[in-house]
């Protein structure tokens, strides 16, 4: 059990402390309420870029010294950008816990004053190459981008990837960056967490320097987003210069930590993560149809999604392999999992968590992330009692009600013909 | 009121100790290191097999890694899905593989399983069954794998740099094989090559995490004290190409929309006398992203996404090498950059502040990476691999703080050459072909694999 102590300052900032003296470090972790989610068409890859824009400077602080202060004490630090989030974390000996807070307050707090159209220029390119790198120039790059587009409908925010398009990323203006941040960097649609060796009075007093003073700005903009069933299944092969076909499978699920989602997961765990895992077991090993499988889901707030992947050895078609997946699923649905299996799956959730927990630098995170999707830290504390609770029956309910054609979307990515 | 212009001042520092590790050699000449934290639930079991890709002959290369991934196939009395049922019932987790020093195995599970799992853990070590079957799918697997990377920008760069750096024996021809080796790999080979290396005195096991120093060493001695020595074998050694000018290789990508650049040549050993210099050195031109060559090639001209300097410090030589994905427009500007740099470290020309950044980035980091039973447990393992003394971490912020401006000009004199320097390009040819004529130097065409272009 993870000691926790929560409560919010006068302007709305979330804050979390987990003290904890094992080693002589601080984790410092903001988790900010927007992501790729909260763009619109024409300006997608828009939370991302402006993360980028955040480490170049504040008020206070100097273009690129954000990254020189942490890292001259021996810190790390980074930032991610997702659908639902953007979060900024450090990890500073523990004795520079007020450098932290100061950064990160600081821009927080004073961020417009040292924005300059240079800089936009600058992450711009830098975020474009960071598209080709990891999605443009290398093989199965655009598949999520793809299977996305396939699996959400235009107008539904899911549709595209974080990284953003091309011509998108072009269009993005300095007026944008300024109404993005008075929008949504604000106290009130963050949490603070604080995660290792401090006091905790010590910290609550230097979080109130440094934080109280940043006014709350108005309201939010409305903002819904409602996924329609998708009614029939959606499937498209296309052809890129890969040399193995591969699947990509998106399965429609309840938004995280809903039970249903729960069960998704350890299903995913059954389908594909070790040797003994059914699609692992019979397409990688029996049939060796496949080169590799996998099956998981990850962390989204607005509706769950599961993926499956597979990528057929060399002469095997990708339509054989999307069968003997359709099978060893429909097989799941009649002929039930075993005791065994869920048991396994359940310890494969248990020492992920454990890991999760493990460094002051990941928990700190993971509270950000209970805090910001549950309104509660203590989330985390409880987190693993409803896989604990899981059945067999319920696995195999949620195997039968989702994992079906008019609940999928599948790109197939297929060598040029 | 606090004062926002200024960065505030730090507290007292608190006292930071690696971990106090138990350590045993047992009568057939296994070393064992046990190192107890309560961070989480955890354990992390892990065995050092101090031979790897390294002892492959030519014509069988990526043999230590297809043993390596043969280990969980089979191993005791259990096949390979009764082994995975069975990790899983005990929530662990197995990996196992090679590099060019050492082949590995890992076993993290939850902590009160680990009597069960010394048991599974000491059958992968020392009786793995290495099943005719099990090689077959490896190897069509590893086949596919090879196919694969040759779509994979970064992977044929690699390739293509070691292979022209080292030729064809250790570190040149890729530890994971090639078309032609793979298949050639007999049951023979692996069997031998499991026997011949997987001996206890050749062997260290570390176990750290939430776990008593005492009873740990007692589940190792009574799981693996019966294994059996062997004779060890030497060595082979490892030598690179001796470059004599600046040379340019090009591999055409024509779907390329970013070229995949590597500079550098031969680098240094583990065992260097130079290594904290080298290491401070390196992390100050590339080696973090607050480096010379990062700043320049991505905050200053927004060429990249990530740019770095890498020494490979193996038991052997490995390479120096400055890796770069930039778009096609500035491949030779990014050239130019990278090699304007590598002749501005050797100047001397280094700030005190950026000296002084990058010693208390190297010593200050070092507790951030060691927090976890796996971090703590592969501290370890470098120790036993590379010999290094016992109480080595507890004086590695003391050798980092050493350093002094004078040896970063000096290493960097003798160990870096932007005059004698592999220049390898991936990508698209039609587009960089010309402008890459700017340089100055000879360029060679060359295809994925490596054959000369006319």
């Amino acid at each position: 059990m993870l000691n926790l102590e929560q409560y919010e300052l006068g302007n709305g900032l979330r804050v979390v402390l987990n003290e904890d003296h094992s080693a002589p470090l601080v984790a410092v972790n903001l988790w900010y309420h927007v992501g790729s989610k909260n763009e619109r068409p024409g300006r997608t890859g828009f939370a991302h870029l402006f993360e980028h824009m955040l480490f170049s400077g504040s008020e206070h602080v100097g273009n690129n010294e954000h990254f020189r202060y942490i890292q001259s004490v021996g810190g790390v630090l980074n930032g991610t950008t997702s659908f639902d989030r953007t979060n900024y974390f450090e990890t500073l000996p523990s004795n520079y816990l007020a450098l932290g807070l100061w950064l990160e307050s600081d821009r927080m707090g004073f961020f417009i004053p040292a924005l300059t159209q240079e800089k936009l220029d600058i992450q711009r390119e830098v975020v474009k190459e960071e598209r080709r790198q990891h999605y443009d120039n290398v093989p199965y790059g655009t598949s999520f981008e793809r299977l996305l587009n396939l699996a959400y409908d235009p107008d539904y925010s899911y549709h595209w990837p974080t990284i953003g398009s091309m011509e998108d990323l072009g269009a993005a203006s300095l007026d944008d960056v300024r109404d993005f941040f008075t929008t949504w960097y604000r106290p009130d649609n963050c949490v603070l967490t604080l995660a290792g060796d401090f006091n905790s009075d010590e910290a609550k007093k230097l979080v109130d320097e440094y934080f109280g003073p940043i006014a709350p700005a108005g309201g939010f903009p409305p903002f819904t987003l409602e996924r329609k069933p998708q009614g029939t299944e959606r499937r498209e092969v296309f052809e890129s210069p890969v040399q193995l076909p591969r699947l990509y499978r998106l399965y429609h699920l309840p938004k995280m930590g809903a039970p249903d989602w729960i069960y998704g997961d350890l299903l995913s765990t059954v389908l594909a993560s070790d040797k003994a895992s059914r699609l692992d077991r019979v397409l990688v090993h029996e049939r060796q149809m496949a080169q590799d499988v996998a099956a998981y889901i990850i962390p989204t707030e607005a509706s769950g999604m599961m993926f499956v992947q597979a990528t057929a050895r060399e002469g095997i078609p990708i339509e054989a392999i999307e069968s003997a997946i359709d099978d060893e699923i429909a097989k799941l649905v009649s002929g039930g999992i075993t005791d065994d299996e869920l048991r396994r799956a359940r310890n494969r959730a248990e020492i992920e968590h454990a890991h999760h927990v493990e460094n002051y630098d990941e928990r700190a995170d993971i509270i950000g992330m209970m805090t910001t999707y549950f309104g509660d830290a203590e989330v985390v504390n409880g987190w693993l009692d409803p896989y604990e609770n899981a059945t067999v029956d319920d696995l195999t309910r949620v195997a039968a009600q989702y994992l079906i054609p008019e609940n999928r979307a599948t790109s197939l990515f297929v060598p040029q013909s | 009121m606090i004062d926002r212009t200024q960065a505030p001042l730090p507290g007292s520092p608190r006292p930071y100790h690696f971990p106090h590790v138990t350590r045993a050699t047992l009568d057939n000449g296994l070393r064992v290191l046990v190192a107890q934290n309560h961070n989480a639930p955890l354990v992390s079991m892990r065995a050092l097999i101090r031979s790897g890709a390294d002892h492959d002959a030519p014509q069988v290369a990526g043999l230590a890694s297809i043993v390596a991934d043969l280990l969980d196939e089979g191993a005791g009395s259990r096949d390979g899905i009764r082994l995975a049922e069975d990790i899983g019932l005990l929530g662990g987790t197995l990996g196992t593989g090679a590099d060019w020093d050492a082949s590995y195995i890992s076993l993290d599970l939850l902590a009160r399983y680990a009597h069960e799992a010394f048991e599974i853990f000491s059958d992968i070590a020392s009786r793995a069954t290495l099943p005719p079957d099990g090689l077959e799918r490896v190897r069509a697997e590893r086949l596919n794998d090879l196919l694969q990377q040759r779509d994979e920008p970064a992977a044929i760069a690699a390739k293509r740099f070691s292979g022209l750096l080292y030729g064809k024996g250790p570190y040149g021809v890729p530890m994971i094989g090639t078309t032609e080796t793979i298949p050639a790999i007999a049951l023979d080979d692996v069997r031998r090559a499991y026997r011949e290396h997987y001996i206890p005195n050749n062997t260290s096991v570390v176990v750290s995490g939430d776990v008593d120093p005492e009873r740990a060493l007692k589940l190792v001695e009574e799981t693996l004290g019966g294994w059996q020595r062997g004779a060890e074998t030497p060595r082979p050694s490892v030598s690179a190409q001796a470059l004599e000018a600046n040379r340019v290789y090009l591999i055409d990508r024509p779907t390329a929309v970013q070229s995949e650049i590597r500079i550098g040549h031969a680098g240094v050993s583990r065992a260097s006398a130079d290594y904290f210099p080298l290491s401070v050195m390196n992390a100050l031109l590339g080696g973090i992203f607050n480096s010379r060559i990062n700043l320049n090639l991505r905050e200053r001209h927004g060429y990249t996404y990530g740019a770095r300097s890498v020494f490979a410090f193996r038991r052997s030589a490995g390479p120096f090498v400055v890796a770069a994905p930039v778009r096609n427009e500035v491949t030779t500007e990014s050239v130019q950059e990278v090699l304007a740099e590598l002749r501005r470290i050797r100047t001397g020309d280094v700030e005190d502040r950026e000296l002084n950044d990058t010693k208390s980035y190297l010593m200050g980091v070092f507790p951030a990476t060691v927090q976890s039973a796996s971090d703590i447990a592969g501290r370890l393992l470098d120790i036993e691999l590379y010999g290094l003394p016992e109480n080595y971490f507890d004086h590695y912020r003391e050798s980092i703080g050493g350093v002094t401006k004078e040896d970063v000009e000096r290493v960097a004199k003798k160990y870096i050459d932007p005059d004698r320097a592999l220049i390898v390009i991936v990508g698209n040819a039609k587009q960089v072909r010309e402008p890459l004529g700017a340089l100055g130097y000879p360029i060679q065409e060359l295809d994925i694999d490596g054959n000369t272009i006319a």
